[in-house]
């Protein structure tokens, strides 16, 4: 799929329609290899970007909102630069999100040794063993009481580069799967977009349109597989992308899902 | 390294001194009993007290090729099935023992029945064949369609090409090759308090469910986690493995869920650090410390932990007298190997649904991370992970060189994926495998290779070790991992750490 997305890319340059701005000076839009950078805790995750090294996060758990990317594989960085210290001798970005590129890139393959330099200030648990929470494990909350009349509901699922559902889209297909189920929900409509995003070198980094429709039916599945199977599902994609403009391009990949009552 | 073993001290009546549970032997299992192993003594308790077996459908013939579930869940192989075990009822009945079943005890039903080059992989790994349809049934028996293609590539057991029972017969079924699994300790591996939710968070696919109440199941049995409940594995295992023809009554489920639920197993005795149940010692080690355990529980912690030792074996002061000294540094030795296990941290890289799941790739951790189920070792929920036990280029297989009579022993396949998904992030689209694993049910291409993690209790009676069987003993076991992680292990750390799973 990756494939299809870099045909698209360079034939929309070919044809003078990339898009000329590019992003704010404070985004750093790009995609390069990973890097990873041991400490003596958890390892943090950095990226090289014309001559600058830029910092993506740590290692934590399945708890965190960073999700590390893969070594083998190069990644798009979506990113604000921010003015926090250095880390692990990485320029900052905050907010940052990012996506493994699906080839195979065996260059992306550099782990760097601890050093005594460079530590992880925030590290919310180890390299093994938790102090007994996930590193960022929520508060319990209350159950929601329900009563009629039922709202419709709408919940976001935001995608890698290219990507179907992930391991990690499981907590909200949870709450789908929940709200449905406790109001009686009638159906389920889900409305799925491919995305493109304003790289900083002004070039527009764009997914296989097909892919839209792939998400919207794919989430389809998976909620009847997992008990909705009696609800009407009403499945679309958008057409074309949303223009980019280098923020916050990555919320261009998406679904969108409705619980209708 | 200890070998051999300390005279038993069995509790109450046991079978005969062989350890060889026949079905229909009609002798009652005591509440406490101990089988010998190399370490020591492995602990079988009984909730249940002495128990009678005649009549219990657990322990009779209830199919059509005189094999009872114990046949391959035997007492003296926690439950399990050693190959020590194995090749002692060859040689006791020149093969004819309902073990070697035509139907999976042998390489393929088609070979020649008392050969054991026809019974090889059981003989010499442990393994049973399982069949599977191909492509794979959805829970409702419906076809789905897989997302890659299979092809042989080597088929030393002639199955996989067999006009009747391969891939290109008129059921098409694929054989692969798996070690049976404990039957005991049976409420953690079923434990569905922690981590169990309605969408994996392995892949965010639909978990099974118990087909009878709609309950969410923890997707922890079997190396393919194709069954959800000890109920519809007790039939599925009657109707393949005992060739029963059709299900077990209720009343004999019954029998046999019950009876499940009632056996835990664990390392009682050590040749090296003696008795692993005394008042005062750490807390994790014997059989009751797994019936009084609690179940769900992540013990990847430093509050819980996996396997909660104590400091009763850290720091011991030496006596002056040798032999009471030398069960201190066995203690000792076996405390480390716990860190080992628990604190010494690696790089975890390519595994499918650890480095996948949002922990990145590769993640620093260490054994416990994957293996944090507490007492077990299991993982809490969803535990199908590719270690490369059966996926190329870790598995293990005999070379091929010029200067070499041997020949491959396991099945190879190679894996196509389709264009019309992502590719295997870590294999690409051409992934070679003995055995796919969990893919062979969903028939998706992240699954292949997966393989649902086994606890570690009563280890040291279960040899040989991994799913296929090809880990001979316990540091063979380490040394598959030290290779495949890049561990860089120490002599010193393997050996603790041998010493640690043997008492478990």
């Amino acid at each position: 799929m990756k494939g299809a997305s870099t045909l698209l890319m360079v034939a929309a340059l070919a044809a003078g329609i990339a898009n000329a701005d590019v992003p704010p000076e404070s985004q750093r839009n790009f995609v390069s290899c990973p890097i990873v950078r041991d400490t003596a805790t958890v390892p943090c995750w950095l990226s090289e970007y014309e001559g600058e090294l830029y910092y993506l996060g740590i290692q934590t758990d399945v708890s965190a909102d960073f999700d590390p990317p893969f070594l083998g594989h190069r990644v798009l960085v979506e990113g604000t630069v921010s003015d926090q210290p250095r880390i692990c001798g990485g320029v900052v970005l905050d907010p940052v999100v990012i996506a493994p590129i699906l080839d195979f890139d065996a260059s992306c393959n550099t782990i760097l040794p601890a050093e005594d330099r460079y530590t992880v200030p925030f590290a919310p648990r180890p390299p093994g063993p938790s102090g007994g929470r996930l590193a960022f494990q929520r508060d319990p909350v209350p159950e929601e009481v329900l009563e009629p009349p039922y709202e419709p509901r709408e919940y976001l699922i935001h995608y890698d580069f290219d990507m179907l559902i992930m391991g990690r889209h499981a907590p909200i297909l949870g709450d789908i799967l929940d709200y449905a189920t406790k109001i009686g929900a009638r159906g389920i409509e889900i409305i799925g977009s491919s995305g493109a995003t304003l790289l900083s070198d002004g070039s527009v980094m764009a997914e296989d349109t097909s892919i839209a429709l792939k998400r919207a039916n794919e989430i389809a599945e998976i909620l009847k597989s997992g008990g909705l199977g009696d609800l009407g599902f009403a499945v679309a994609a958008t057409a074309g992308q949303e223009e980019s403009d280098g923020i916050e391009d990555w919320k261009s990949r998406r679904a969108v899902i409705r619980v209708v009552p | 390294m200890l070998v051999g073993c300390t005279a038993s001290s069995v509790l109450g009546q046991t079978p005969a001194a062989d350890h060889w549970w026949a079905p229909a032997s009609g002798l009652p299992l005591p509440a406490e009993a101990r089988y010998p192993n190399a370490y020591g003594e492995l602990g079988i308790l009984n909730t249940a007290g002495d128990y009678p077996t005649e009549g219990h459908a657990f322990f009779e013939p209830i199919g059509s090729n005189g094999r009872a579930c114990v046949t391959c869940h035997q007492p003296a192989s926690a439950m399990g099935l050693s190959t020590e075990l194995i090749q002692q009822r060859w040689r006791e009945t020149n093969g004819n023992d309902p073990l070697f079943a035509a139907i999976d005890g042998r390489n393929c039903p088609h070979l020649p029945a008392n050969d054991p080059e026809a019974h090889s992989l059981l003989l010499e790994r442990g393994l049973i064949r399982i069949f599977l349809p191909w492509p794979p049934r959805g829970p409702g028996g419906n076809a789905i369609e897989p997302e890659f293609t299979i092809e042989v590539v080597r088929d030393p057991t002639g199955c996989n090409t067999h006009a009747e029972y391969g891939l290109e017969s008129d059921e098409p079924t694929i054989s692969v090759y798996r070690r049976p699994r404990m039957a005991a300790n049976l409420k953690y591996v079923t434990a569905a308090d922690f981590g169990v939710t309605p969408f994996s968070i392995k892949d965010a696919r639909a978990a099974s469910r118990d087909p009878e109440t709609g309950r969410l199941v923890n997707m922890n049995m079997l190396a393919d986690a194709r069954e959800p409940t000890l109920r519809t594995q007790a039939i599925s295992a009657a109707l393949t493995h005992l060739e029963t023809g059709r299900a077990p009554s209720d009343a004999q489920l019954a029998q046999i869920i019950d009876f499940e639920l009632q056996i835990y197993a664990a390392q009682a005795q050590h040749v090296g650090a003696g008795n692993l149940e005394e008042p005062g010692g750490p807390p994790a080690l014997g059989p009751h410390a797994m019936l009084e355990g609690e179940t769900g529980v992540l013990g990847n912690n430093t509050t819980r932990y996996v396997f909660p030792m104590g400091d009763a074996w850290t720091s011991l002061e030496r006596t002056g007298d040798a032999e009471a000294d030398a069960r201190r540094d066995f203690r000792e030795s076996v405390q480390r190997g716990h860190d080992v296990f628990f604190f010494r941290t690696f790089w975890i890289s390519d595994s499918m649904h650890i480095n996948n799941i949002g922990l990145g790739n590769p993640i620093k951790r260490t054994c416990s991370t994957c293996h944090g189920m507490h007492m077990t070792g299991m993982d809490t929920a969803n535990g199908f992970v590719d270690v490369g036990s059966t996926n190329l280029p870790w598995a293990t297989e005999n070379e091929q060189n010029p200067w070499t009579d041997k020949k491959p022993e396991m099945p190879l396949f190679r894996l196509t994926c389709d264009n019309a998904h992502a590719p295997h992030p870590f294999f690409g689209r051409v992934i070679y495998s003995q055995d796919p694993g969990r893919a062979l049910i969903t028939g998706r291409c992240n699954d292949i290779g997966s393989i649902v993690m086994q606890q570690f209790r009563g280890i040291a009676s279960r040899a040989p070790y991994l799913t296929n069987g090809s880990a001979k003993n316990l540091r063979e076991l380490i040394d598959f991992y030290d290779r495949r992680y890049n561990i860089r292990y120490s002599e010193q750390e393997k050996l603790d750490l041998e010493n640690f799973l043997s008492t478990l």
